[in-house]
């Protein structure tokens, strides 16, 4: 007779991956006590009530002008994500073919919105020139990305079909981009509901969408008219399906032609030394090794800086992985009762609509400035959406023994088959909140973000962009390590989970 | 005439050899039925077989190769693709072109499949996607057939229809299927594959339906057993007494 093996013993998939789970979240409880997790608020519970109450009645008279700025939102996101797939479509045929492409590309997408506008902003001012590259930049390198691992996996059997001699161009036409338009249009459309999200947050560095109003109703403590501009997004983002269809697309695109503005007088000169002058440390462009010495050891110190992005990553990817399965049962079927569900759907599509910067901010303003908001900002978002990609998941699973008690339905039958999917899911979402990170800094946690967003402000851009590039260089990094990290066996079967 | 010889020649995919020390030689003119069990090695023999005889010949490959999301006509179209420059394949796409499409109606009509040329391939039945799949063949217009199983998604009347217009279109064919009776009296030669090796090789009027079920020796085995597999089941239907 053989003895039941230990706690986690065994070369079982599961437990392979339970390991893996377990070893990251001790090293995150590990790491806690480094993080500055004080509420330094006075009265959390007091803040909190005041903008529940501004949630729950919303002034919507005190809103000057709130069509405008709805209308720039929505122009602004259309426009980038528009420009955004006519750059990344042809970079995706090449993108298996040229690692300069995939460099560029991984590059460009590493860089968050935000930073980008706060760059762009230095030249085209407070633009749609701006706000448009803030979005099409980072989305051209990531539809090539998505588009190209789209692409590959067309069914290849129609290509072989085709007679020999058939050119490349035909080929892609008949065989092979028909396969796919579906996804790839899916995934588009995924994207766009993200450059919404985008679009407002750039109200954050000044560009007038709902954003701005947002930001500036919520400093001063109109909460009445924060209230209202938050339910007319969530009602732009509940009633995209309807307004946002495939038929209107082509209107739609026209006419946010006449919202966007204004359009800057941008000065050859300008831009030129702007690119080739200021964005330099002036010792390396003078060829001073011993100035450029000097130029490093004036940057603020950086190791806690990096050592705070890390840590918070660290924190938002463990802290997303308890939550989402936590969470993903409230919207699932094979869990509680109708009314309950529809509850835990609204829940987590309202939590994950909301752009995590602004969670963040919300929370801030709660309690204070420390790593604490900024953990509930991104657990809490990126955990909903994780658990919402997973409760649709586990909707389509059939199980063998329906009449199991919940507990035993959730261990037993459903956790299993969604647990690597899930893994999967949480270790391509650690490169995003990698990149939320960083721009978290903007609202004073003291991550690179913070000396990027400051460097910028005393207008020294060659800091500024240096830090960017390390910035860039570390979500490289950990989206190599979670790309080890992910479980093989789980191939993504949604794109639309990235 | 041979139209193709296999003098001891190793076939398969990369480094796996599927097909060891074949030889084999195929005349011009004839119908070729080739028989054996799925895995046997009948789809690397007829891709090499279409590797070599290029455009001379019509493929109708396995599983069809057919694209859901675009009509019938775009799919037969297909079938010349490399006879067009690729904008006037690109202009097709939005606009048909009127010779094609009164071309692609005929054959298709011939398949029974009127009516349909305006169909996305996603909306139809399996029947009907096969014939889809023929008439992208025979649209290819060339004296030589190929087919892997072009077959085995229609009922055994239907089977004997499209056998009929494949072989009335083309002087030669070489055909894969698992239809025993249809083997024996619409082909001239029978090809038999069983592990890799030619086991069967001989003029249809010489065989017998015993001679052929014997390629199968796990049917009888699996019945009853373990659920079988699709074609099994049809080679089972096709040759029980």
């Amino acid at each position: 007779m053989s003895a039941a093996p230990g706690l986690l013993r065994g070369d079982s998939p599961g437990l392979t991956l339970a390991r893996r789970s377990l070893a990251l979240i001790g090293l995150c409880l590990l790491l806690l006590p480094f993080a500055d997790l004080r509420i330094i608020a006075v009265d959390p519970w007091g803040e909190l009530s005041r903008m529940a109450q501004g949630f729950a009645w919303p002034d919507f008279l005190a809103l000057e002008n709130p069509l405008r700025a709805i209308a720039l939102t929505v122009s602004v996101a259309l426009w980038g994500t528009c420009i955004g797939a006519m750059l990344g479509f042809p970079l995706a045929l090449l993108f298996h073919r040229s690692r300069l492409i995939r460099s560029f590309c991984a590059f460009v997408r590493a860089i968050h919105e935000l930073f980008w506008a706060l760059l762009f902003i230095q030249v085209f001012g407070l633009s749609s020139i701006t706000a448009l590259a803030a979005l099409a930049i980072p989305y051209a390198g990531i539809f090539a990305k998505v588009y190209a691992e789209i692409l590959e996996l067309a069914p290849k059997s129609p290509t072989d079909a085709l007679p020999a001699g058939t050119d490349r161009l035909s080929r892609f036409l008949y065989a092979e981009l028909p396969l796919v338009w579906e996804r790839l249009a899916s995934y588009t459309r995924y994207r766009f509901e993200c450059a919404m999200r985008a679009s407002v947050l750039l109200g954050f560095v000044g560009l007038p969408t709902l954003g701005f109003y947002l930001e500036s109703a919520f400093r001063e403590g109109r909460f009445s008219e924060a209230g209202a501009l938050l339910w007319i997004f969530y009602a732009l983002v509940a009633t995209l399906q309807w307004w946002g269809d495939r038929r209107l697309l082509l209107p739609l695109l026209i006419g946010a032609l006449f919202f966007l503005g204004p359009w800057p007088d941008v000065d050859g000169n300008l831009l030129w030394r702007f690119v080739s002058h200021d964005l330099w440390p002036a010792p390396l462009l003078d060829g001073d090794l011993v100035g450029l010495g000097s130029w490093l050891a004036s940057l603020p110190d950086l190791l806690p800086a990096v050592g705070n992005t890390l840590l918070l990553a660290l924190m938002g990817t463990v802290g997303s992985l308890i939550l989402a399965l936590l969470l993903w049962p409230l919207a699932s079927h094979h869990f509680g009762r109708p009314w309950q569900r529809i509850g835990g759907r609204l829940m987590l599509v309202v939590l994950r609509s909301t752009p995590e910067l602004m969670l963040a901010f919300i929370f801030l303003l709660m309690l204070g400035p420390s790593m604490l908001p900024a953990w509930l900002a991104l657990a809490l978002h990126n955990g909903a959406l994780i658990a919402f990609l997973v409760a649709r998941h586990a909707d389509g699973i059939k199980v063998g023994m329906a009449d199991l008690p919940a507990s035993g339905r959730y261990a037993y039958e459903l956790l299993p088959r969604l647990y690597p999917n899930l893994l999967a899911l949480i270790c391509y979402r650690a490169e995003v909140i990698m990149r939320e990170t960083a721009l978290l800094g903007m609202l004073g946690v003291a991550t690179l973000g913070f000396y990027i967003d400051s460097s910028f402000q005393y207008l020294m851009f060659d800091q500024a962009f240096f830090l960017l590039l390390v910035t860039a260089g570390l979500n490289i990094a950990i989206d190599a390590i979670s790309r080890r990290f992910r479980p093989r066996e789980a191939p993504l079967d949604d794109p639309c989970s990235r | 005439m041979p139209l193709l010889t296999f003098d001891s020649v190793d076939l398969g995919y990369g480094t796996q050899v599927v097909l060891p020390g074949l030889t084999l030689s195929l005349e011009a003119g004839e119908r070729v039925a080739l028989l054996g069990q799925s895995g046997a090695g009948k789809s690397t023999l007829l891709a090499e077989i279409r590797r070599r005889l290029g455009n001379a010949a019509a493929w109708c490959p396995q599983g069809h190769g057919l694209v859901p999301l675009l009509s019938v006509y775009h799919n037969v179209y297909m079938g010349q693709l490399e006879r067009h420059a690729a904008l006037t394949n690109l202009v097709n796409l939005l606009k048909p072109r009127r010779e094609a499409w009164q071309a692609i109606d005929a054959v298709t009509r011939e398949l029974g499949l009127e009516g349909l040329l305006r169909r996305p391939v996603a909306q139809l039945s399996g029947g009907q996607r096969q014939r889809v799949a023929i008439a992208r063949a025979f649209f290819q217009g060339r004296e030589i057939f190929l087919g892997d199983e072009p077959l085995a998604s229609v009922d055994p009347h239907q089977a004997l229809r499209l056998l009929d217009r494949i072989q009335a279109r083309h002087t030669s064919s070489i055909i894969a299927l698992h239809q025993h009776r249809l083997a024996l009296e619409y082909f001239d030669r029978i090809i038999g594959l069983r592990d890799g090796h030619v086991v069967l090789d001989a003029p249809a009027r010489e065989l017998t339906l015993a001679q052929l079920d014997a390629l199968y020796p796990d049917a009888g085995k699996n019945a009853g057993t373990s659920p079988p597999g699709h074609s099994d089941r049809e080679a089972r239907l096709e040759t029980s007494p």
